[in-house]
């Protein structure tokens, strides 16, 4: 193992983290909460009137609306920048390579150096194309995996006050069909090249997404049967409290013990009767412990299956056929040159992490910490808290500057999230791509019929285990 | 306006593409031109010679030790082969003794030469069949170290020079020798590795089992050799059934696979991995018995260099298949004629069969199985 390269690796994604989740962090609390109380609250004081006037009520609400939109519009497209060089580095790492390592602090600015210089290369259109088409498909690559991430803001936020913007109660819904508009961009981009290679690829991503997005659903309806909502915000909120609580582990089937253990391992009261509390969970001693582990193999495998469409569904080895290099030379993208090109690439990093993040809530407890909620109330950690809080306390109390659940919340979403991502890149550095009939093989034989079992088996098994829903 | 429906039937259309010369799977220049049914190839035409630099007719123009620099181009991932096949048939025609020393060293960069040709295929190989960043690169790792090895020894990483009319260029010092020494130890156990993860690999498999099925007649017609044909079901390796320079002193065996209904790409695939094991052994042998004393060349390398009147053709075992050279002399600074036998050139024109009937995905793998050099084509 080359442990300098895992070190700076390492160094390189804390350091870019933490200085781009801090700006959006500080400019999110500057726009959507300093500058309206300040204009609402503290004006009003400094100028001698009793109550703002209506103009500046209207511009103090239009500032914390847009400030989610905004938020989400600036750091998806930042993170993925990043994302491309975490994914050179990592692959390097994979390949005894040493990546790109010269621009900026270890190669950070290398993607912003790539990005201008697609920025000011020459954007040709091919002579018989559709020109119209040809312009407006990298916009609808990008766009709806920007909006589509929208409910998600909340859920892994905390639903904090200020990211409110999109809690639908069928928020999953949403996200899946917003998430389902690029493949109709991808398509669009074939055709309009007016190339063999690109209308191939544009096709084959047609068969593909329509394969593979049928075992993604189901998956995701699988869990939200165990949920017993659609809503993203609700899902996260069950998951409180712990790995065991998460949707991976049985979508709740393990919640009672979680809530039982510290009866059991003797950490409070031991006098309290835990029967009748299993029994809440449990209804049925034997059968219902049984169901609960086959509820967690179910889970489990819905992850997989969840992960595997999704890698299909944004085109990443080894499903990566409509732009399979060895065949088709760059497949749909074959003809983009300059920016258009570079929003086609950045576009597949914003789905990677819009995935990760899907997964991330509806798998993996959103922001929730994965250590169980009474191992975390054992150890010491408020007086460490409170020095901290009581060491920031002046720009705390009045400003609401952190509020420390939401600062976890994403905290944990993100190292989640680069975790889902960091396994995407593994998968790439390692497997061979498919052949086309035997992707088609593979999503309808095999990963369609899984999933329609594991639906079958989740039913049945949940009747006899409380879980979230 | 008719509101009748004319034809019923859906109409489709072949479609002709045009793949490379500038596609990034097809190893340098090649253009093929392929008839398609859907994603189904139903005529497949290679199309050469974007890579002509006519290397026949230059060695017409040059002095005959100017020539023996330019023809490691021939075949740039193994030009010690190039060297040692225009090499042996000037001392046939010159009649003159290579000395033993030599031969054990033409024979020890030789079998270094094939493992690293062997190791750029498999890295490229695995690329053709989309993985595209992670483990090709292992290969090059190990490449990389005899590179640096023939660098050393002949003053240049590629294009060597080292096999003269003769003999060798020089010889190698007892660092050198311990290196490759400790190359050869730890070799073994890097092929195991490549094999691991390769080999059984399920996808691999689903994409290299079973297509691109090369039966031995179709072989013999097309003229084809190397460990593309002996895939096919026939032991044909030019150092056991003809055997030149040492070989008959050392010990290794000729792997083949008895399938004369015809081997796949994977048979292919692995006969080039036990391959690389055997030149492993060959070297390790050489640096026992190579004599430490002695002559290195039997005659002089200078730019006076003669060949006797004459012709003669002669051949070896190069990592694609049998190289030959014919030429003709007259006894004077330059030859008459050149002629090369390549074996890409055979290897490549039976594309045209074995690529109908396969998906666009497949026409990769199929092609990269065989191993074909595009400067070794066109020459």
């Amino acid at each position: 193992m080359n442990a300098a390269e895992i070190y700076k690796l390492s160094r390189l994604a804390i350091f870019w983290l933490s200085v781009t989740f801090g700006a959006v962090w500080v400019a999110c609390w500057g726009v959507g909460v300093f500058i309206p109380s300040l204009i609402t609250g503290k004006m009003p004081f400094l100028l001698q009137v009793d109550n703002p006037s209506t103009t500046v009520v209207f511009i103090a609400d239009l500032l914390r609306s847009l400030t989610p939109i905004l938020s989400l519009l600036v750091f998806i497209p930042i993170n993925a920048m990043f994302m491309v060089l975490f994914e050179r580095r990592s692959l390097a790492l994979f390949t005894v390579r040493m990546g790109p390592n010269r621009h900026g602090f270890d190669g950070l600015a290398q993607t912003a150096a790539d990005a201008v210089k697609l920025l000011f290369k020459e954007d040709i259109t091919p002579r018989g194309a559709d020109a119209f088409m040809f312009t407006l498909a990298p916009i609808i690559f990008f766009a709806p995996s920007i909006f589509g991430a929208l409910p998600l803001l909340a859920a892994v936020t905390n639903n904090h006050d200020l990211f409110k913007v999109a809690n639908l109660p069928t928020g999953i819904f949403y996200i899946l069909a917003a998430a389902s508009i690029p493949v109709v961009a991808l398509v669009m981009a074939g055709w309009a090249s007016n190339n063999k290679y690109s209308l191939v690829g544009g096709l084959r991503s047609a068969a593909q997404a329509i394969s593979y997005e049928i075992p993604l659903v189901l998956s995701l309806v699988t869990m939200c049967l165990l949920a017993g909502t659609l809503d993203v915000v609700e899902i996260v909120e069950q998951q409180k409290g712990g790995i065991l609580n998460w949707n991976i582990l049985g979508g709740g089937a393990l919640s009672g013990y979680d809530k039982l253990a510290p009866y059991w391992l003797n950490l409070v009261d031991t006098s309290f009767d835990t029967s009748a509390m299993f029994g809440q969970f449990y209804p049925v001693p034997w059968l219902s412990s049984i169901m609960a582990f086959v509820l967690v193999i179910c889970t489990v495998l819905l992850f997989g299956l969840y992960l595997t469409g999704a890698c299909a569904e944004i085109n990443r080895i080894p499903f990566d056929l409509p732009e399979a290099e060895s065949e088709l030379v760059s497949g749909y993208n074959t003809e983009y040159s300059g920016i258009k090109f570079a929003i086609f690439f950045l576009a597949e990093f914003t789905n990677l992490f819009v995935v990760s993040s899907i997964a991330t809530v509806m798998f993996l407890g959103g922001g929730d910490n994965p250590i169980p909620k009474w191992i975390l109330d054992r150890l010491p950690l408020e007086p460490i808290s409170n020095a901290l809080g009581s060491l920031l306390s002046p720009l705390i109390k009045d400003l609401m500057f952190i509020d420390p659940a939401t600062f976890w919340a994403a905290f944990w979403v993100i190292v989640k999230v680069y975790s889902i991502v960091f396994f995407a890149i593994l998968v790439r550095g390692t497997l061979p791509r498919f052949r086309i009939d035997q992707l088609m093989d593979f999503g309808w034989k095999r990963l369609i019929p899984l999933a329609l079992i594991l639906f079958v088996v989740v039913v049945f098994a949940r009747t006899w285990v409380v879980c979230h829903g | 306006m008719s509101t009748e429906i004319k034809s019923t039937e859906l109409k489709t259309d072949e479609m002709i593409i045009n793949m490379g010369p500038q596609h990034p799977a097809t190893h340098g220049v090649l253009r093929m031109l392929l008839t398609l049914d859907g994603e189904f190839v139903k005529h497949a035409e290679p199309v050469i010679g974007h890579l002509h630099r006519a290397q026949e007719w230059q060695g017409q123009n040059r002095t005959w030790f100017q020539y023996q620099a330019l023809i490691d181009r021939v075949d740039y991932l193994s030009g010690m082969f190039t060297s040692w096949a225009m090499a042996r048939s000037c001392e046939v025609l010159d009649e003159c003794e290579v000395p033993e020393r030599a031969e054990y060293l033409r024979v020890m960069v030789s079998e270094m030469n094939r493992i690293s040709s062997h190791l750029l295929w498999l890295g490229t190989y695995l690329i053709d069949l989309g993985a595209m960043f992670g483990f090709p690169f292992y290969p090059f790792r190990e490449r990389e170290k005899l590179l640096d090895l023939f660098e050393e020894i002949a003053g240049q990483r590629m294009m060597f020079n080292y096999i003269r009319i003769g003999g060798v260029q020089r010889a190698p010092n007892d660092a050198w020798l311990k290196r490759l020494k400790a190359f050869t130890e730890e070799f073994e156990d890097r092929v195991d590795e490549y094999e691991a993860i390769v080999t059984e690999n399920p996808i691999f498999l689903k994409r290299t089992k079973e297509i691109g099925i090369l039966p031995l007649s179709l072989a013999k017609q097309y003229g084809v050799t190397g460990p593309s044909i002996r895939a096919s079901g026939t032991d044909m390796d030019l150092r056991k059934t003809k055997p030149y320079s040492v070989y008959p002193k050392l010990e290794f065996d000729v792997h083949w696979l008895d399938k004369p209904e015809g081997g796949d790409t994977w048979d292919r695939y692995i006969l080039r991995i036990r391959e690389m094991r055997e030149s492993n052994k060959i070297i390790k042998q050489c640096l026992d018995m190579l004599p430490t004393e002695g002559e290195l060349s039997g005659k002089k390398q200078n730019a006076g260099l003669r060949v006797k009147a004459g012709e003669a053709f002669s051949s070896v075992e190069s990592p694609r298949g049998i190289l030959g050279c014919y030429v003709i002399s007259d006894g004077k600074d330059k030859a008459i004629r050149f002629r090369w036998r390549n074996p890409s050139f055979c290897n490549l024109s039976v594309l045209s069969e074995l690529l109908v009937g396969s998906p666009i995905a497949d026409i990769m793998a199929i092609f990269g199985s065989v191993d074909v050099i595009l400067p070794d084509v066109d020459r």
